[in-house]
This record gives structure tokens, sequence and C-alpha cells, in this order.
């Protein structure tokens, strides 16, 4: 079968790629579910640690597209959905080639930027939300951090240490 | 991987445990418990009947990686006291008496509470959780209502050619994977269900297989297939009609469809065709995208097409160990599998109204208690912030996302090693998952605390309390 062929898979992230243009900013669809790492590492209950921060803070990506947004393994970046922002690590997908596509593992970095739609079938649109995505100096927040900046349950009110602006968007007009 | 020395440092041998990871259930394990002493009877290290009293689990034989990490897990996050949050925002150690008295008091003076879960928990605990949403008009929703909560829609639609997974092991020889990672999710399946292990009619085992995956993504599962389909995100749906209509003896009229060339379409259901006994198995890429249950329908419907030639067969692949108890359970019980409503007294099931994400994105419910469930790690933010707003009650074993938005804390035992419990397979097998060491001497069985709630409820709506709860 013409499909069989199975795409290689390059080792490095070539910065010097001569069809790679430079971009700031990339438009990608995002794309979240679970690995064997973020799996381990969240039913083994270790969600404080700086451990489930990178194996759930994580937007694995093509090399192409490391390239043109010229990010090496672990640099920080921004991804922006309609339903928020949130600032993650990089790094090179195992599962590459897949341009145009970015994979979160699920956790409360992606829940912040997935959408809540479930146009009635009760089940959330976890996959396939269009996203963007920007290089930046921000640290990914640890998770108690980020659930606390996210949600705001237990802000006090002289606490002015909300990095994200606005809380999360359920966009309770559409009901 | 560097190398790591086995496990010698142990006292004691708990053979046949079951696995509390994934819908596999694998039922092979044994544990490596370290101190305590055997309530029960011993031969040699091995402890023939009974439990471990005191010891702790410091290796696992046969487990995956995910099954290992959870059995063996961290208990610098356990959680070991009830806990309440207050007015400064911290979560504050507490008696039982006080947390499970503040508990009931607000469930019983609730208006829409929801009560979500169970799927990492026994059938035993989800029936005092029955008898208290019914006793206070709650919704009693699982997992499924995030993962295949569209599967359980099209089985409605469409009806469910389902096999068990000792048929795969003995007869399939081609295996299909759809829309899931089984090598990332579920580890064993391959090897212990579908694809390496020698059956009846399959004595090489893999040699005797055609494993095909189909996913947008060149995952771990594709890697180690025959054939992989990556067909472009968001087009199951017009692939699986394209196998259908060619499964039907039509000629297709695009020449590429969903980023597949026709030609290899063809070559694919003809194959499909041929084989002996398929299997299919799918996963949250079909029910995640946007077509949702209509592309399980369409599967579905693939499958009794293909029913004409050959026997195929499908399984969902269940994400939790016990999401499809859930499901079975109510199913049995109240008649619908999840998202069941009690508000006006009776259980009422409507997708889209009754169902968690939904419930919390219209800001409906006024309580909510989460039972062996971690919305905080998986429920959108759109979703989740109305927990914020709400008290949230947490029954669950580890400090997690969801602690950080719950205002009780109550900690449970671990099922399958801590305490026993039955549970059911992906395929609907029910299985008895037994107690290999004692839990934490602050800690309660969940089956315990359900049950004490149900009680304190009944006491302050001043019901007599039912035979099975007393």
């Amino acid at each position: 079968m013409t499909y069989v062929d199975k795409p290689p898979v390059p080792n490095v992230v070539k910065f010097d790629e001569p069809n790679a243009k430079k971009r700031n900013k990339l438009e990608v669809m995002l794309n979240t579910g679970s690995d064997i790492y973020q799996g381990a590492c969240k039913k083994r209950g270790s969600t404080l640690k700086d451990e489930y921060r990178h194996a759930s803070g994580t937007a694995y990506m093509d090399p192409r597209d490391m390239a043109r947004l010229g990010v090496k393994n672990w640099d920080k970046a921004i991804v922006k959905t309609a339903w928020g922002e949130v600032v993650v690590f990089v790094a090179h997908s195992r599962d590459a080639p897949h341009e145009g596509q970015i994979f979160i593992c699920k956790g409360p970095w992606a829940n912040v930027i997935v959408s809540p739609e479930t146009y009635c079938c009760c089940d959330p649109t976890y996959k396939g939300v269009p996203a963007s995505i920007e290089k930046t100096d921000e640290e990914p927040l640890l998770m108690a951090d980020l659930m606390a900046e996210v949600y705001q349950k237990y802000k006090k009110a002289e606490d002015d240490s909300n990095k994200l602006g606005k809380k999360p968007d359920n966009n309770i007009d559409w009901y | 991987m560097a190398y790591e020395e086995p496990i010698t440092d142990y006292d004691y041998i708990v053979e046949n445990c079951t696995c509390a990871f994934c819908g596999c259930n694998c039922d092979d394990l044994v544990y490596l418990v370290k101190g305590g002493n055997v309530k029960g009877e011993l031969e040699d290290n091995v402890v023939v009947s009974g439990y471990v009293d005191g010891g702790h689990v410091v290796g696992v034989r046969h487990a995956c990686r995910l099954g290992a990490s959870k059995v063996m897990e961290d208990m610098d996050q356990r959680l070991l006291v009830p806990m309440i949050r207050d007015a400064e925002g911290n979560l504050v150690e507490t008696d039982w008496d006080t947390a499970l008295d503040k508990a009931a008091e607000l469930i019983a003076g609730s208006v829409r509470p929801v009560f979500y879960g169970w799927s990492e928990t026994s059938i035993e605990t989800m029936k005092f959780g029955l008898e208290l949403g019914e006793l206070v008009g709650a919704v009693l929703d699982n997992q499924a209502t995030i993962c295949h909560g569209p599967s359980l829609q099209a089985v409605q639609n469409a009806g469910y050619p389902v096999m068990t997974l000792g048929e795969c092991k003995n007869r399939a020889d081609m295996i299909v994977y759809t829309g899931n990672n089984a090598m990332n999710s579920h580890p064993r399946h391959l090897a212990r269900y579908s694809t390496f292990p020698r059956g009846f009619f399959r004595k090489r085992g893999r040699f005797d297989r055609t494993v095909v995956t189909m996913d947008p993504r060149y995952t771990d599962t594709a890697k180690m297939s025959d054939i992989w389909v990556g067909f472009e995100q968001n087009g199951d749906y017009e692939f699986y009609n394209a196998m259908r209509a060619v499964l039907r003896g039509k000629k297709l009229q695009k020449d590429v469809i969903s980023g597949i060339p026709k030609e290899d379409i063809e070559e694919l259901v003809e194959s499909m065709k041929q084989a002996q006994f398929g299997a299919l198995f799918f996963g949250l890429g079909l029910t995640h995208t946007l077509s949702k249950q209509r592309n399980i329908d369409i599967a579905i419907n693939l499958i009794q097409d293909l029913n004409k030639f050959s026997k195929w067969n499908l399984i969902p692949m269940r994400g939790h160990f016990n999401v499809n108890g859930f499901n079975i359970f109510m199913a049995y019980e109240q008649g619908f599998p999840y998202g069941v409503d009690f508000a006006r007294g009776y259980p009422r099931y409507m997708n889209g109204e009754t169902n968690t994400i939904d419930l919390l994105t219209r800001e409906e419910p006024d309580v909510f208690m989460v039972i062996a469930a971690d919305p905080g790690a998986h429920f959108p933010s759109g979703a989740n912030r109305h927990l914020a707003n709400i008290p949230v009650i947490q029954i669950d074993i580890h400090w997690g996302p969801s602690t950080e938005l719950a205002d009780i804390v109550l900690p449970g035992s671990f099922i399958a090693v801590e305490a026993g419990g039955t549970s059911y397979r992906m395929d609907g097998v029910p299985i008895y998952m037994k107690k290999a060491i004692s839990k934490p001497e602050t800690c309660r069985d969940d089956e315990w605390i359900v049950n004490e709630l149900l009680k304190r409820v009944q006491k302050i709506k001043g019901i007599a309390p039912r035979e099975a709860s007393k």
C-alpha cells in the first residue's frame, strides 16, 4: 500500500532549514490527549511537582514548525485560543511530522485553552481547536499556582498577582 | 533509559492482583510488599489469602509503566486526613465527624447538586451514591461525560456489535486501532489482548495478525502497526463514509478523500473484507472531534456492513478501570448510562442538559461532589470556572488540581490495593479486585464515606434509613 511508507522523523531540530521561514507567530491546530509520561505522573499523584509541569504543560510541535518559530526543546511559548491563553514549554514531538498541529497533554494547562462547547453531545471539544503559538520569556506556572491564577477561588482582594488577566471565558451568552 | 536493578528488598508477595489504571483491568499483577504483618495465610513469602496489614507496595511485576506508577503511588501527595477550607482560604485538618457533617449539611441543603466521578471507585460505593443521589435529587455523572459519552449515544443510535477481549485474543487476525494511541494510554492492551498474544486460532501471535492504525498523528501505536492511515484532522466521518461506499460496491467520485487516495481506501476495504475475524478498537480521537457521536455511528455502521462479508466486532477503549462499570451499573439500575438527573424525583437523561460540562457551563449546580475523579485536571476551564463559585466536596486519594478548588476534602482509599471492590473491564466483564495491603490509619474506604454521608443526610432530612444503609 502506498501509505504504508512511514515518515522519517528527524532527531535534531534544524534552525537553518532553507525552506523554513522564520515567523513570530504560528497559526496551528491544537490537539489534546494523554501520553504515557503525563498519565504515569498524574496517576502516581505527583501533580504538585515540577515533573507534572513538564509532562503536562508542554506543547509537542513538529520540528519544522519549531524551526520556523525559532524555538528549541524546553523553550517557553504562549498558546492562545478563543477561550484563553497559557504559557507552556515546547518540545519536539515524537509523533512528527504533523506540521500545523500542536499537541498538549491533558491537564490544567490544556484546560485553559480548550473549548467547553459540547454541541449538546456532552463531550467538550478537546481536539481540533484553532490556536496560535508565540515564543515568550514567561515561565509556565506550577499546577497550584496555575489553578490559583486561573480560577481565583481563594484570591484575596489585595493580591494582584494575576498574570492571566480575566477569568476563562465560557461564552455564556451563547446559551 | 538507565538500567534499573530488580527489586529484591521485599518481605511478601501478593499474587493475582488487578490493576486499577485503565480499562484493560490486567488481573495478573504481582505486588511486592515490604513490612507489616500478614492477616491471612502465608506460604513461604506468598500471601495465599488475606492481606498485609501495615505494609506498603515497593514493586509491581507484570504491570505497565502506568499501572506500576499508580500502584507505587507518590506518598508525598497522599491525602491522609479530612480537611475543610477556612475563611482565609487554607485547607485546615479536621476530624471525620466535623468534615462529614459539614459535607452532609451542604448536600442536604442544596437545590441542584452534582455528584461527578465514580470511575475510579468500586460498584459497591456507587450503590450508596445512587441512593444518596435519589434522596437529594442530584445529577449523577461519570467520566464518560468527557470521554466515551458520544460512544454510548452512538450505541443507542446504531447498536453494539461487541465481543470480549478473550475472543479477540484467540481469533482476531485483523486489529484496527482508530483514534487512539494504545501504546500510550493502554500499554498492555496489545500485549495481553489484541496483537502479540498467541491465541487458540492464532498460534503465531503477532505474525498471524495485521494491525491497522487510523490516526492523523503518527503515534507510537502507528509506528508498530503494519498499516498507518493518516487521515486529516476532523476527517474521520468522511473517511468512514468512503469506506462504507466502497464496501457497498460504489465508485468514489473524488480521487483523494480526507487526505487518503481512493485506491488505498479500496485496497484497505478489500483486506478488511478478507479478514477472518476483525476487531476495531476506537478511542477518544473519534469522540472529541467535531462530529462526536456521528463518528462512532458511522464506525458501528461500517462494522455492521463488514459483517456481510466476514466477522467484525468493536470495543471502545475505555480509560479508567471502572468507567464502564458506572455505565453498566446505572443502565441496569436506572435505564440510562450516565448523566442521570434525579431533580424531578425520577431518573431523567438528556444529552446537553443533564451532563456535567453543560451544567457547569450554564452555571446551574450549587454543590459539586467529586468522587474519585479530577475535574481540575480534565474539564475545560470554561466549565471549571463555576467550581470557583460553589462549594466543592472532594473524595480522593491524592492532592491534585481538584483539591485546589475543593472546600471539603475526604481522603478515601485505593481500590485494588487498599480496598476490595468490583469493577467492569472495557468489554463488560466484571472483575473482583482484591485488597492487598491495609489503608493508612486515618483514611476510610470510599464505600464507608458515601454510606456515612447518606446516613447523615437521611438524619438531616428526617428519613428513616433503608435496610441497606443501616
